[in-house]
């Protein structure tokens, strides 16, 4: 298997810290996304989407999406699980992590994709052609973001973890979206005491620093 | 089990056809989206994020999500399978899902969100505040399905079916990607015979219907 990263970049991480929960290594190969070696011939012969993460397993199926990447992680690496263990857990830890990716992680992303400068007519990931930025779609992110905020707030006030009472790939995921957030210079609110513990707590695991 | 639905919108269909794949019945609560009841008191109270579709269980619990409800269902309904039969198929499947979801189905909302007058002030779904359509996002909407439409001639081109040679959900959320996009007047374009091929395969399934 071979595992294509990018340590600088939100959505890989995502997969690294599950493959260390999981206490797994693969060889991992970077891909230099500052400078668009995503986009370029070479990955896009691996990839035609020019997207990280990409897993290639040994028969040389490709796979993206960091969620497809973990699922197949999950069902070969069943232990600890992360992604339920019965019809109602699996179901709930889905709907919560894509919560979190909605709501925070595409809010960030939908802030910092139509205001930074080096991303300027690359508006949408994956895409060779040129998509021009929308200022007023970064301004929806970022009141997106603040009520991504306040609801975890209001969750974590009564639930420990992310999908409630069991750390699961919605931790990471949220994790993951809140630390992306310090790039538009965003982060937890002030004063939102019950997501400083949870994000402490997430971050004191070895897995966060994958 | 209930299922809170909406009879003319695209997401709950795709849970609506997940059962009628499965062979099952459900009692079926219809919420008038046109008319915002999703976003008023009583229904918020049944989900807090004023989404449908939303399934209630027998012990009154709520999941939501497309996927995490047809997870669920996958999970105490196994056959026939529509989510993959071992690790690799299971990942593929939900990359290829994901794909169509983040080609096809957000391409379409974005530009349906963001020109259709009905909706000009509820350009993010769920908030019950007013939010302004962008229509820089719709222009992208629409260019986003072009390249959506070329991805698929050529996959379908190499592929029966959106996630390799069976029928799954990936299949699902396409066929509901293509139909929303006739929302905004976009067909599959003339001459993409491999998708007409798909679409037609797909679409004449009794479950279709749903």
């Amino acid at each position: 298997m071979k595992f294509y990263d990018c340590r600088t970049a939100p959505s890989p991480r995502r997969v690294r810290i599950f493959l260390a929960e999981k206490g797994l290594t693969i060889e991992t190969i970077q891909v230099d996304l500052a400078n668009q070696e995503n986009l370029k011939p070479a990955f896009l012969a691996i990839n035609p989407r020019g997207v990280v993460p990409t897993l290639v397993l040994d028969d040389g199926t490709v796979l993206d999406e960091a969620v497809a990447v973990c699922r197949y992680i999950e069902e070969t690496h069943p232990n600890p699980p992360l992604m339920g263990t019965d019809a109602r857990s699996k179901a709930i830890i889905e709907a919560r992590n894509r919560h979190i990716e909605q709501d925070g992680f595409l809010a960030v992303a939908n802030v910092l994709r139509n205001t930074s400068a080096a991303l300027k007519d690359r508006a949408v990931q994956g895409v060779t052609e040129k998509v021009p930025q929308i200022p007023e779609l970064a301004e929806r992110g970022r009141a997106s973001l603040r009520r991504f905020f306040e609801d975890l707030e209001r969750h974590f006030a009564n639930h420990p973890y992310v999908a409630g009472s069991t750390y699961s790939i919605a931790d990471i995921t949220a994790l993951v979206a809140v630390d992306f957030s310090r790039w538009i210079k965003a982060g937890i609110p002030p004063g939102n005491v019950y997501t400083e513990r949870w994000h402490a707590e997430m971050s004191a695991r070895p897995s966060a620093k994958a | 089990m209930k299922l809170y639905d909406c009879q003319i919108a695209p997401s709950p269909r795709r849970v609506r056809i997940f059962l009628a794949e499965k062979g099952l019945t459900m009692e079926k609560i219809e919420v008038d989206l046109l008319g915002a009841e999703n976003l008023k008191p009583e229904y918020l109270k049944i989900n807090p994020r004023g989404l449908v579709p939303t399934l209630e269980l027998d012990d009154g619990s709520r999941i939501d999500e497309v996927v995490a409800i047809c997870r669920y269902i996958e999970a105490l309904h196994p056959n026939p399978p529509l989510m993959g039969t071992d690790p690799k198929s299971a990942a593929l499947i939900e990359s290829r899902n994901r794909h169509m979801e983040i080609d096809g189905f957000d391409a379409a909302a974005d530009a349906f969100r963001n020109s259709a007058p009905a909706f000009a002030n509820r350009g993010t779904q769920g908030v019950p505040k007013p939010v302004p359509a962008i229509p820089a996002l719709a222009e992208r909407g629409m260019e986003g399905l072009n390249r959506f439409f070329a991805g698929l001639e050529s996959w379908l081109g190499e592929n029966e079916y959106i996630a390799g040679p069976s029928y799954t959900i990936a299949d699902i959320t396409g066929l509901i990607a293509v139909d929303f996009a006739g929302w905004v007047k976009m067909e599959i374009p003339a001459g993409n015979k491999n998708t007409k091929r798909w679409y037609d395969a797909v679409s004449s399934r009794p479950s279709a219907k749903a």
